[in-house]
């Protein structure tokens, strides 16, 4: 992305926040217009799609090499969870306790990636997921190990809106909360310390000369990047009100990754177009044909790969700059 | 005139059964793994609904019955609940049926009550699902009913010390628990319990300590499939067999699917199980018939079919008793207490639990006539409730 745009940012961007805002909000709209009886579908992928966007915060922005995303996510669902079986039944504050678990987290894993560069930290990170998810599955007591964690019964969203079957209030409580994280997020990546990871990115060499430091500006964006996958994390549980080993896997991980690709790393909106696109293709294309979904999907993935290398945002800029008569 | 009374008779017969047919077409929701690599197990809920409507037809007391298959390839709490909700909410099923893990069968619970729809879990063996919603029902097993009458069962085989080993993972756990509740209660000794972590490859140091232990057997769980095909290789290489150490597991082990891949290895464990694909009986030989043509290839066939047989079976008396109507409440009453002769013998839904009752087999693996590799029943412990909801 940094090749085709300019570091610094150019002019008030405000309208354009305010209008991504919009498109994302009516997004959302339309799918509890057009799905209404797919709320808990809807639902799982705002939280899936907070899981993306910190994915990019690191792959795109700081171009940390990851594949353990969802140990951060884990930890705010179990958090959430944990927190929910022992009394606290607020949903706002579930959330909070996600985002606490997973900026701590973040932290942690931080602190331990942020040894090593490329490959080794790639493996490092696997093992850091590997690790939180035996770590899960031992603690049984705790966790409810590979039975998952059940049990948990939020109250009703600031004390009025009670979560039910059809899982409007689990939607909308999503929906908000994935506007407020994104537009804090995309105040966040322009602001001076987003450019400052970005030029991390580029040539962290440079940076250091200019007398900034590479690893606490970096530790800071795991900890923001925990905290957004930790809310991720507790959304899902307070809304399926289980959680199980699944959230702090390597398959999670991996197919975070899938949809940053799929829609386009280094932009917030590829993140949320690719989790969209990927997880609908495969509710739908499974829904359709439950024994034999899978190749169609990886046909599709391969296809993206080769076609749209900068994924489908990315392909969506480059056609609204042709049209608009620039190359 | 008797002719005219019967005509009569039958023509109000067939009104009746076309009113009722015209009424409801019910719809039932089957989630489980049918793609990835548990997509066996899936098959195999497939192949025992297809015999169930095979040998039953598709329709019960005039109402027409419709299947709708959903994928969910592994443990995936969030996923269960979105794919359960749009059952419910968008395809208006009257019941859900299926389910192959236990996180998943938890993120279904929930929403039962609401959607006024029973459960009936065709696989999911953790004792507890069944407290948490009064809507579910179970047609298969759970770990501490099949591990249960291996206690007494070893004993009467002249094992006094026995070691576990088991995978470090809920099932496993269950198992290990099981036994070691139900052995030393029938007069042995569990020397040392193992759990080994899930992605353990390399099984012969654990099998060295098994030796060292000085037990007559080695009581044992892990997953099906490429674990369990290395851990009996393992017990076979390592010498145990030929020491004379006797290996007892949980059916789980010994499934029909992976036998020709365990081979003449397997030969001689003894397992405790409900239902072996070789059980002598005239209804099981009509449900291998059928399974085996629905499933296409025969020595794919293995235990979830008949937890999916049953649990048709179950569902087709709910929708009898409500006529088609949706009343959760009702179909659930309908058939607590209900028993029939199932093709793995004599079972019932238990009143309390909703759990099923039924016979454990002690079996072992051996060959048949015509040189398959078959569980072969040597004694039965009929009446098995589920000892892990008894508090």
């Amino acid at each position: 992305m940094s090749e085709t745009r300019p570091l610094a940012a150019s002019g008030r961007r405000w309208p354009r926040d305010v209008i991504g805002l919009a498109a994302i909000a009516l997004a959302g709209g339309a799918g509890y217009v057009l799905f209404p009886d797919s709320l808990a579908f809807l639902t799982r992928i705002i939280s899936i799609a907070l899981l993306v966007l910190s994915l990019d915060l690191l792959i795109g922005y700081c171009g940390i090499a990851t594949l353990g995303q969802s140990a951060l996510y884990g930890a705010g669902a179990y958090a959430a969870g944990i927190a929910a079986v022992n009394g606290l039944t607020d949903p706002v504050a579930l959330i909070a306790v996600g985002a606490l678990a997973g900026g701590v987290a973040g932290l942690l894993m931080g602190a331990v990636l942020l040894r090593a560069h490329g490959l080794p930290q790639l493996v490092l990170s696997i093992a850091f997921v590997q690790l939180f998810h035996e770590m899960a599955n031992k603690a049984a007591s705790i966790t409810g190990g590979s039975d998952g964690l059940y049990g948990i019964a939020p109250g009703p969203l600031f004390g009025l809106f009670a979560f039910d079957l059809y899982g409007k209030t689990a939607f909308f409580a999503g929906l908000g909360l994935l506007l407020l994280v994104f537009a804090a997020l995309s105040f966040v990546v322009r602001s001076p310390f987003g450019m400052t990871c970005r030029g991390i990115k580029e040539d962290p060499l440079r940076i250091r000369a200019m007398g900034i430091g590479v690893r606490p500006t970096l530790i800071k964006m795991f900890a923001l990047s925990g905290a957004v996958a930790g809310m991720g994390g507790a959304l899902g549980a307070i809304a399926t009100q289980v959680v199980g080993l699944d959230s702090v896997s390597f398959e999670l991980s991996a197919n975070a990754l899938v949809m940053l690709v799929l829609g386009g790393f280094g932009s917030l909106y590829g993140a949320l177009i690719g989790t969209v696109i990927f997880l609908g293709v495969e509710h739908e294309v499974s829904a359709i044909n439950p024994f034999h979904w899978m190749t169609l999907v990886g046909v599709m993935l391969i296809a993206v790969v080769l076609f749209a290398p900068r994924g489908l945002y990315g392909v969506m800029t480059d056609a609204v700059a042709r049209w608009r008569g620039r190359p | 005139m008797i002719s005219r009374r019967v005509l009569c008779a039958a023509f109000g017969l067939a009104m009746l059964g076309a009113g009722a047919a015209a009424a409801e077409t019910v719809r039932v929701g089957i989630i489980g793994p049918f793609s990835g690599p548990f997509a066996l197990q899936g098959k195999n809920f497939q192949a025992g609904i297809e015999a169930y409507r095979a040998l039953n037809g598709k329709s019960v007391g005039g109402n027409e019955v419709e299947i709708i298959y959903r994928d969910l390839p592994t443990a995936n709490p969030q996923q269960a609940r979105a794919i359960a909700q749009e059952l419910v909410v968008k395809d208006k099923v009257q019941y859900l049926g299926g389910v192959y893990f236990t996180p998943d069968a938890l993120a279904i619970t929930p929403i039962l009550t609401q959607a006024n729809v029973p459960l009936v879990i065709f696989n999911a063996a953790t004792s507890a699902i069944m407290e948490q919603s009064p809507l579910v029902v179970r047609t298969s097993f759970t770990l501490w009913q099949t591990v249960t009458p291996l206690g007494k069962a070893a004993i009467e085989r002249g094992i006094r010390k026995v070691i576990t080993v088991v995978s470090d993972y809920g099932p496993g756990v269950d198992a290990e628990n099981a036994f070691k509740k139900a052995f030393p209660a029938a007069g042995g000794t569990v020397v040392e319990s193992i759990r080994m972590p899930m992605q353990t490859n390399d099984f012969s140091p654990i099998l060295q300590r098994v030796k060292d232990s000085g037990a007559d057997a080695v009581f044992a769980f892990l997953p099906s499939g490429p674990p369990t095909l290395g851990f009996v290789k393992a017990y076979n290489d390592n010498g145990l067999k030929a020491a004379g150490i006797k290996f007892l597991a949980s059916g789980d082990l010994t499934q029909e699917s992976d036998l020709p891949a365990l081979g003449d290895g397997a030969l001689g464990l003894v397992t405790s199980y409900h239902y072996a694909v070789s059980h002598d009986s005239p209804e099981n030989k009509i449900f291998v018939e059928a399974a085996r043509k629905a499933i296409g290839n025969p020595a794919e066939l293995s235990f979830p079919a008949i937890g999916a047989y049953d649990g048709m079976f179950v569902i087709s008396k709910m929708i009898e008793a409500t006529g088609g109507k949706q009343d959760a409440a009702k179909a659930v009453e309908a058939v607590k207490g209900l028993a029939w002769i199932s093709p793995r013998g004599p079972v019932s839904i238990d009143p309390k639990t909703r759990h099923v009752t039924q016979t454990i087999y002690l079996r072992e693996v051996a060959k048949d006539a015509s040189g398959q590799y078959i569980n072969k029943e040597i004694e039965s412990f009929p009446g098995q409730t589920d000892p892990g909801l008894v508090k």
